[in-house]
């Protein structure tokens, strides 16, 4: 196809009018280098190239961070090539589903100084045409069981995604913004992608040096980035070293999950400039509410809501039934209440790609909306403030009342002895399923029983665990620090034996 | 030792094991925290019977003579002193 009939990408199109205009403007810090607009236009224009010579469906890049990754994707972008972004971690046997369903003709190595190109051979019969207007960038899901699903963006809803986050938080030039997340995560379309666009520059944190306290003040220290996403335990691990503050800082974006209170505590100190955003969303439909914390939620114990919905975001809350109840869809709560979170965002996929449901998780709402099924408990005030109870896997039944896991957690977060908690539901021949708690204090004065009157006085009788295990020691954790309930649960299950 | 440490001891050691006798208020709130729930409770009940030699099936039991240590120890002279 001759390259003037291509639809132009808006994306690729304002990062090449950057280059074309400022090419001595920073694009991205990688390590101790910084390479600037017209080097990474070099680079695209390379992968470009080498992209020509490999035709023939989809590539597979799997997301180890480097500038010729960064380039290969703009030049997918530009090519219209349909790119599957997967984590660099994957064993190869889900590697290989992977490429397999989404029908990649190529997977593209790309490291510090060549790409290497594998032919994967003509994609099997049963394999999509992916069309770039639809599923220009294919991201994967997240979850910890099972094969990832592949989430497949459009050039449309990456050009609104990208537009709302340069306006939100002021991008463009002159403005440098953290990347903590890797590669694959929706998070870098917010500070790679639509900081490139905007003429920023992007510090990309190796996720070798992720967790390194002394690397991670050293990046700070000499990038000054005007503008951090990242995850909590970012934060917290700044927190806990002791890192020197950040005046720079303007925006503090927390993402993908409850921030601690001990952190949301830490982060004034941290960047004495800064507002600070909680953003919730995730890969299907992108970021859809978010709230700029006040002084009370950096202070207080208790939840953060989950703010406004962004600009043409539609949410609604499914009954105690779900929309597969008796009601369907419409049985949609309208006053307080909680149920699980549905949502509708500009920058949603369009569904699943080859997959058995594709739209599965999605739901027409009576209005012709065709929302997310988040799987998040939601609960709205009376004043229709939102907030989040949990994800609906974590919620079970105690003696016939509802209680959700992480709920539990969070209380048990909140106190102050307590550095980690993880709640599980385990089978129990007399009670049907009993709630363990396991708990790292921070001093051996805490004792059970203290825990116990602390939980009666926060939770319902039924929420309130029938066990609690206080150690010292770490508990086990999964790679973006959450605590990983899978081995905590095999231990559990392991010594009642 | 006296009954209340007995008592204390028992609980502490049937529900709460990283804890010790000490540890242990005799007002602590033994149902509203969970420590002893439907199920431990009748154990419980059974155990202060056969420990103190109260007739526990034949007086009428409410689950507050049970709320705490200091409950167990008035319901134990109460029904012993009948």
């Amino acid at each position: 196809m001759p390259v003037g009939t291509l639809p132009t990408n808006p994306l690729y199109e304002d990062f090449h009018d950057r280059a074309v205009r400022r090419p001595d403007a920073p694009a991205l810090h990688w390590h101790d280098t910084v390479v600037d607009y017209g080097g990474l236009a070099a680079l695209a224009e390379l992968a470009y190239a080498e992209l020509a010579a490999h035709p023939g469906g989809p590539v597979a890049l799997p997301a180890r961070k480097s500038p010729r990754a960064i380039a290969l994707v703009l030049a997918c972008l530009r090519a219209g090539r349909p790119l599957l972004l997967v984590s660099e971690s994957l064993g190869r046997r889900t590697l290989n589903e992977l490429v397999e369903r989404a029908g990649c003709g190529w997977l593209a190595e790309a490291g510090e100084h060549t790409t290497d190109w594998t032919d994967l051979g003509p994609a099997g019969p049963g394999a999509p045409v992916l069309d770039p207007a639809t599923a220009g960038l294919v991201l994967t899901t997240s979850g910890s069981t099972g094969t990832p699903k592949l989430v497949p963006l459009g050039a449309a809803a990456l050009d609104r995604f990208t537009r709302w986050a340069h306006e939100r938080f002021g991008l463009g030039e002159g403005r440098t913004v953290l990347n903590y997340a890797p590669l694959n995560f929706d998070l870098c379309l917010l500070d790679i992608w639509a900081t490139l666009r905007a003429g920023g520059c992007a510090v990309l944190v190796d996720p070798e040096h992720a967790v390194d306290p002394r690397r991670l003040a050293e990046l700070f220290e000499r990038t000054r980035p005007q503008v951090v996403q990242a995850v909590p335990m970012l934060f917290r691990i700044l927190a806990e070293a002791g890192t020197a503050p950040v005046p720079e800082v303007r925006h503090v974006v927390l993402t993908g999950d409850h921030t601690p209170l001990p952190v949301r505590r830490a982060l004034p100190g941290l960047f004495p400039s800064a507002e600070f955003h909680s953003v919730y969303g995730c890969t299907e439909t992108n970021d859809s509410f978010l709230h700029t914390l006040g002084p009370a939620d950096l202070t207080e114990g208790g939840t953060v809501p989950l703010g406004r919905p962004l600009p043409g975001v539609r949410t609604a809350l499914a009954g105690p039934d779900g929309p597969d109840g008796p009601d369907g869809p419409d049985g949609t709560l309208t006053g307080a209440g909680t149920g699980e979170l549905l949502v509708a965002t500009p920058f949603q996929t369009d569904g699943y790609l080859a997959d058995g449901a594709p739209g599965g998780r999605f739901t027409t709402g009576p209005d012709g909306t065709r929302y997310f099924r988040s799987g998040d408990l939601v609960s709205r005030a009376e004043d229709g403030t939102l907030t989040l109870v949990g994800r609906t896997d974590f919620q079970v039944k105690v003696r016939g009342v509802r209680v959700s896991l992480e709920e539990v957690e969070r209380v048990l977060l909140g106190h102050p002895e307590i550095a980690e908690a993880g709640v599980l539901a385990l089978p129990d021949r007399a009670a049907g399923v009993r709630l363990h708690a396991v708990v790292r204090r921070r001093s051996e004065r805490l004792n059970s029983l203290a825990l116990r009157a602390y939980c009666a006085e926060r939770l319902s009788k039924a929420a309130i665990p029938a066990a609690f295990r206080l150690t010292g020691d770490p508990l086990p954790s999964t790679s973006t620090g959450k605590v990983d309930r899978g081995r905590l649960r095999a231990e559990l299950l392991e010594e009642s034996t | 030792m006296s009954v209340a440490t007995v008592i204390k001891q028992h609980i502490v050691s049937e529900y709460a094991p990283d804890t010790s006798v000490d540890e242990l208020p005799s007002s602590y709130d033994l149902l509203d925290t969970g420590l002893v729930d439907s199920l431990a409770l009748l154990g419980l009940i059974t155990w202060v019977g056969e420990r103190f030699g109260v007739p526990v099936d034949e007086v009428e039991i409410s689950p507050d003579d049970f709320r705490s240590v200091d409950a167990i120890l008035r319901f134990i002279e109460i029904t012993k002193s009948a």
